[in-house]
């Protein structure tokens, strides 16, 4: 994505999704996981296509953003079109909070450095 | 004139003079005779006397009459000499009318031919100017075009992206009546592509133009490329067959654009179930998309389309027909040639974005990289630090990647990242770019530069060091107001 709108594709937005701006399901967030169920049929939508080959192993859904170079909002309805078809499925990660604090974490990684 | 009555009654009178005289003398004459040649006499005089009654009769008749005939002789001669005056004076007329209509006529072809040349020029300005504003206005929409996209990108709120969605989706009508003004008065047209566009974006492109184009449905499975230069020539014509058909069919009906490829190129089919055009309909819209009139009176004024079809047809070498449609309504088929086409090779759809390359001291980054793998077993055991994958298979996984949106939020950056570390991507065996080891822990480490990692998933011990430490950041991330995948 650099210089965006330089000479980026003509596709706009709302092409790729038909008009819409939200995804209607909350089952996407960024750091859900996506798998492919199955594999792509011709005529679909080239990022459809392109979600599907880049999830045959579980990606994140931020990850696929970053990749297709589209919005995160864009790709969760993207997302959502493929769920309900039931082409991919979604897996959340174990929920944050239950991470350790930050600041064990920082003395973990100044002890690694000491190493 | 004198001899206009006949000359009979004269010549009668001369007659009957003559013959009293002449029967009174014959009278006397016989009476005074001897009376044995009384009878004698009487018959010689007699027969003398109507002779010369004749006579009389006679000369007087003809000179009565050559005196009329004369006469009208004179009048005739008079009357031609009237005339030839009259022609004459006609003449001189008609000459005299000649030299004034001629030098009307001069007057008026200069003054006609003054207002043509002043017409011409102020026809010349005036699209001069037009095609001076379209051009700035194509300009602007670009501008506008791409900021909105910027934006797009850079705003995660639904609220606000449908609302520059729907910007977008104007702007980008707004910059379509401005290409076909320019079109028509014969400005460059639009933007120019770099690369060839791959017929799916070359079909939204030319919907996302369009009022109706969540109406419009597309089945292509051509991998075909339209050529750089004529990609947006083709958008536009094809945005304008599209918009034809959207507003001429019911606002509930769909649109459908086929692809087919055939052997004189690409023919693009854009059937609508509205109104079947008729036979006269149907000519003057070939007519019109022939573009073989360049003028632009037969413009109506709210119907620019085809007239924009069939200059830009001209210009790209598109051939455009139309024909009753199956569905009910019509059909309009956009032939591109050959020449414009190019079949770009199947790869993926998505090129392999360039990993993040993250803005760290190279040394440090080499450092720990070095260390982990020498020691890997000196890495700390994954334990209950979440591991945001699931590795289905250890060998295959391919090793961790990073969330190429960094390389957004340095693209703004005083040098490319990849140049800072040093670092190219390399590609794992499923070809999913991979990360150096090491990497995201030195990423993390809080007196580096503030660079942020990826999501890891591996299931060695190094990476598995580096999986945790990128999931610390996620974590971290992820509640930051700044959503991921965002740039700044």
């Amino acid at each position: 994505m650099s210089r965006p709108g330089r000479d980026d594709s003509p596709d706009r937005l709302y092409t790729l999704t038909g008009g819409r701006s939200r995804s209607g399901s909350d089952a996407f967030d960024l750091v859900t996981l996506v798998v492919t169920e199955s594999d792509p049929t011709p005529g679909m939508q080239s990022e459809h296509v392109a979600i599907l080959r880049m999830c045959r192993f579980p990606t994140a859904v931020v990850e696929i953003a970053a990749e297709l170079a589209l919005p995160v909002t864009v790709v969760r309805i993207l997302l959502a079109d493929l769920h309900d078809t039931g082409r991919i499925s979604a897996r959340h990660p174990r929920s944050a909070h239950r991470l350790p604090d930050p600041d064990i974490l920082e003395q973990v990684l100044v002890g690694l450095r000491n190493l | 004139m004198t001899a206009s009555p006949s000359p009979i009654r004269p010549s009668a009178l001369a007659l009957l003079i003559t013959a009293v005289v002449t029967g009174a003398f014959c009278t006397v004459a016989v009476v005074s005779a001897a009376p044995g040649s009384r009878a004698v006499l009487g018959w010689s005089l007699g027969i003398a006397a109507v002779l010369l009654s004749a006579g009389a009769y006679a000369m007087t008749h003809t000179v009565l009459r050559n005196r009329v005939l004369r006469a009208r002789l004179t009048a005739l001669t008079a009357q031609i000499d009237a005339q030839e005056a009259n022609a004459a004076r006609r003449s001189a007329d008609a000459v005299r009318l000649d030299a004034a209509h001629a030098a009307e006529r001069k007057a008026l072809i200069a003054a006609h031919a003054a207002e043509l040349r002043r017409a011409e020029s102020a026809r010349a300005a005036a699209l001069a100017a037009t095609a001076n504003a379209a051009g700035r206005m194509q300009a602007l929409a670009t501008g506008m075009l791409a900021d909105l996209r910027e934006m797009e990108h850079r705003h995660a709120d639904e609220d606000v992206l449908g609302d520059l969605l729907h910007l977008d989706h104007r702007t980008a009508q707004a910059g379509r009546l401005a290409d076909s003004i320019a079109v028509l008065t014969g400005a460059r047209s639009g933007r120019r592509w770099a690369r060839p566009i791959v017929m799916e974006s070359i079909l939204r492109g030319a919907m996302g133009r369009i009022g109706g184009y969540q109406r419009v449905r597309l089945h292509s499975t051509s991998d075909a490329a339209v050529a750089g230069h004529a990609a947006e020539g083709v958008m536009h014509a094809l945005a304008e067959l599209l918009d034809n058909a959207a507003n001429f069919s019911p606002p509930t009906a769909e649109v459908h654009v086929y692809v087919e490829e055939v052997p004189a190129g690409v023919i693009i089919t854009v059937e609508d179930s509205g109104l079947v055009m008729s036979e006269v309909q149907q000519r003057r819209a070939e007519q019109a998309v022939s573009g073989r009139s360049s003028d632009l009176a037969g413009l109506s004024g709210t119907r620019l389309g085809l007239a924009v079809v069939g200059r830009l047809a001209r210009k790209h070498g598109l051939m455009v027909s139309f024909r009753p449609s199956a569905r009910g309504g019509t059909g309009a088929l956009m032939l591109l040639p050959h020449e414009l086409i190019t079949h770009v090779t199947p790869t993926n759809t998505v090129d392999p974005v360039t990993p993040a390359a993250l803005d760290l001291p190279q040394d440090l980054a080499q450092d720990l990289a070095q260390d982990l793998a020498q020691n890997p077993k000196a890495a700390p055991e994954p334990e209950a630090a979440p591991k945001p994958v699931a590795a289905p298979e250890p060998e295959a996984v391919p090793k961790p990647k990073a969330v190429p949106e960094p390389e957004a939020a340095h693209a703004t950056a005083a040098e490319p990242a990849s140049e800072t570390s040093g670092e190219f991507p390399q590609f794992g065996e499923s070809g999913l770019p991979k990360r150096k080891r090491g990497r995201a822990l030195a990423a993390a480490h809080p007196e580096g530069p503030d660079a942020p990692a990826a999501p890891a998933r591996a299931s060695t011990a190094a990476s598995d060091a580096a999986a945790r430490f990128s999931s610390f950041r996620q974590a971290v991330r992820a509640n930051s107001p700044t959503p991921e995948g965002n740039s700044e």
